[in-house]
């Protein structure tokens, strides 16, 4: 079915209201009943709720449509926001910062209220300084070659894990454990994260503007670049563009919510089966297919009760549902195709 | 920067270009392509074709000469007026996604529409004119993997055609399509000139497909127009002997075109007059 100005507006709309509903539902439900409580504490779980909906909403987001941009701009369906290093970078800063900084030092707290995670800074600056080596290596006078950032980022990627298992096996014991809990995807420490969410949300809502804007150009591009090129766009300004947005946003994610793996990865895909490959609607069902599919998951984790496992890190259910379903789409083989597979 | 009605849709002048010091790849080419005319490019591989096709369609940069469409300079527009002007369509498209060929062909609509618009019922009507135009309309639907490649190939053209631009540039478009479908293909680009007055440039590699179909054909041979013409003028067993060093008899087909058969010798007596490596070897030094 081909996109209509009509069709793109109701499936939008429906998107964003769907997000609506579950992230309201998801503030009840939580390891004690909000509604058993009352006064005070119930305000201050409310506010916590909030906090740790916000995030996964905005984390989900950032790495869905992440992961959209980078199958779009490499053109390859296995893709995912994770592919060129700059998770490893930012996950190495957050690691770094929580090492080096004296523990007094990790909360910053902001002038207009709230706090922003030192070490979590440490990551996003790490994320930049990853985007500015991946794109010096990967560019030849100027132009960005798919092929080349793959490579690239694969051996960015191998770099930065040793790197990580270094910095690990480094660590004193307590923090060790703590790390290695980091690295599996856990959403963060509930605390007063208002400052942190704000930057993060001005960045993620950039990001989305600037790829619902390229979002015809990724049509064109998955045609090849001199299809694209014959069609008007400018392909390695687009590319540019694509890669530095998509890498900020994978970026803050893992610098917000340490590595949460398979979001990027499955949501795109299951928006394009649901939805077709159209990038002008992949893109912003995928912002809010994250931002479902990421709350979700982090509310089923924390029903789990502590004695078998409670505080379990969301990563471990994204990637425990991711895998089997990747499986089930390469069987049935609907999912992906005229790709690499 | 007059626009002259009258003059050639396409102009390369002069055109040279090199991947680097001495590797010539164009050497001061030159060729027209008319309105409502179809000119066949043709020449061995590694004669610097595609090199043309990619500097027309301003995919590679650099070089020295002028590109001239409709009387305005290739390099001085920008590339979605250009695409206005130029539609292309490479030897094989395929999609890293699953598109339909109606979504594929809407493509086609992007250079007259603004970054953040909808295709309209009226860009869809084209769509789906440009569909019947190449007797595809039946595939609309389809996904664009389920097609053959001729049918892919037919979709690929109607996204072209819906460009609506008044030069067509075709890159080897037949290569990989059984003997029918090339000359299927060739034959609607053949009405496509004459009947919409739509320019086109065509690569060709099989030189009895383009002699029979196309205006004029142009040869190319390292870098170099060899011969340029009609059909007749051009494909002769002397000019087919020094552009792609072989042996062969033309003979005159039923309805006047040239056809190349090239001569089979016994095994061993192939050594190609124009090589000259393979005469280097035995030569004593």
């Amino acid at each position: 079915m081909t996109l209509t100005a009509r069709r793109y507006v109701v499936v939008v709309l429906v998107a964003a209201a769907a997000w609506l509903v579950v992230a309201a539902a998801a503030l009840t439900i939580g390891p004690v009943n909000i509604f058993g409580v009352g006064g005070a504490v119930q305000r201050q779980m409310l506010d916590g709720r909030i906090g740790e909906v916000v995030t996964a909403s905005l984390v989900g987001a950032a790495l869905a449509v992440s992961g959209a941009a980078f199958q779009a701009l490499l053109r390859n369906p296995l893709a995912d926001p994770y592919i060129l290093g700059v998770s490893g970078g930012a996950s190495l800063g957050v690691i770094l910062g929580t090492l080096v900084l004296p523990p007094a030092w990790l909360y910053l707290r902001l002038p207009l209220g709230g706090t922003v995670s030192l070490p979590g800074v440490c990551g996003f600056l790490m994320a930049l300084a990853v985007i500015a080596v991946v794109y010096l290596i990967a560019q030849r006078r100027g132009r960005l070659d798919p092929y080349r950032l793959i490579l690239t980022g694969v051996v960015a990627s191998a770099f930065f894990s040793a790197a990580i298992m270094l910095a690990v096996a480094l660590a004193g014991d307590r923090l060790r454990n703590e790390l290695i809990f980091w690295l599996m995807g856990g959403l963060g420490s509930p605390r007063d994260q208002r400052g942190e969410l704000a930057v993060a949300a001005v960045v993620v809502m950039a990001g989305l503007a600037v790829f619902v804007w390229q979002a015809r150009g990724f049509n064109l591009l998955a045609f090849g670049e001199d299809v694209a090129a014959s069609l008007g766009l400018d392909v390695q300004r687009h590319r540019r563009t694509a890669f530095v947005v998509a890498s900020l946003l994978a970026g803050i994610s893992v610098s917000l919510a340490g590595p949460i793996g398979f979001v990027g990865l499955i949501v795109p895909h299951l928006v394009r089966m649901a939805f077709g490959s159209d990038h002008r609607l992949l893109v912003p069902l995928s912002v809010f297919g994250g931002a479902v599919f990421l709350t979700v998951a982090h509310r089923l984790v924390l029903l789990v009760p502590y004695e078998v496992g409670g505080g379990l890190p969301v990563g471990i259910v994204t990637a425990m549902c991711g895998v089997p379903f990747f499986v089930l789409l390469l069987v049935c083989g609907r999912g992906i195709r005229g790709g690499v597979l | 920067m007059t626009t002259t009605p009258a003059g050639p849709m396409l102009r390369v002048d002069r055109v040279s270009f090199s991947y680097g010091p001495g590797r010539f790849e164009l050497h001061d080419v030159s060729l027209e392509v008319a309105r409502g005319e179809l000119v066949g490019l043709l020449g061995p591989n590694g004669s610097g074709k595609s090199t043309l096709i990619k500097l027309v369609m301003r995919l590679l940069e650099g070089g020295s000469g002028r590109i001239v469409v409709d009387g305005r300079d290739a390099l001085r527009q920008r590339r979605r007026e250009y695409a206005r002007q130029v539609a292309y369509l490479p030897q094989e498209s395929r999609a890293a996604f699953a598109f339909t060929a109606m979504e594929a062909v809407l493509m086609g609509r992007s250079p007259h529409m603004g970054a953040l618009g909808f295709e309209t019922e009226d860009d869809r009507a084209r769509a789906r004119s440009a569909l019947d135009c190449v007797d595809a309309g039946r595939f609309a639907d389809t996904m664009l993997d389920e097609l053959s490649g001729g049918e892919r190939q037919r979709v690929m053209l109607a996204r072209a055609l819906v460009q609506e631009s008044p030069l067509l540039v075709l890159d080897e478009p037949a290569s990989f399509l059984d003997i029918r479908h090339q000359y299927e293909l060739y034959e609607l680009l053949r009405r496509l000139a004459h009947e919409q007055g739509k320019a086109c440039l065509c690569v060709g590699h099989d030189v009895n497909v383009a002699a029979a179909l196309c205006d004029r054909l142009v040869l190319l041979k390292e870098g170099r127009v060899e011969v340029a013409g009609g059909p007749r003028e051009v494909v002769t067993a002397e000019s087919i002997r020094r552009v792609y060093g072989i042996e062969a008899e033309v003979w005159t087909g039923s309805a006047g075109q040239p056809v190349v058969q090239p001569v089979v010798r016994p095994a061993g007596a192939m050594a190609s007059p124009g090589s000259a490596s393979s005469s280097d070897g035995e030569r004593p030094i």
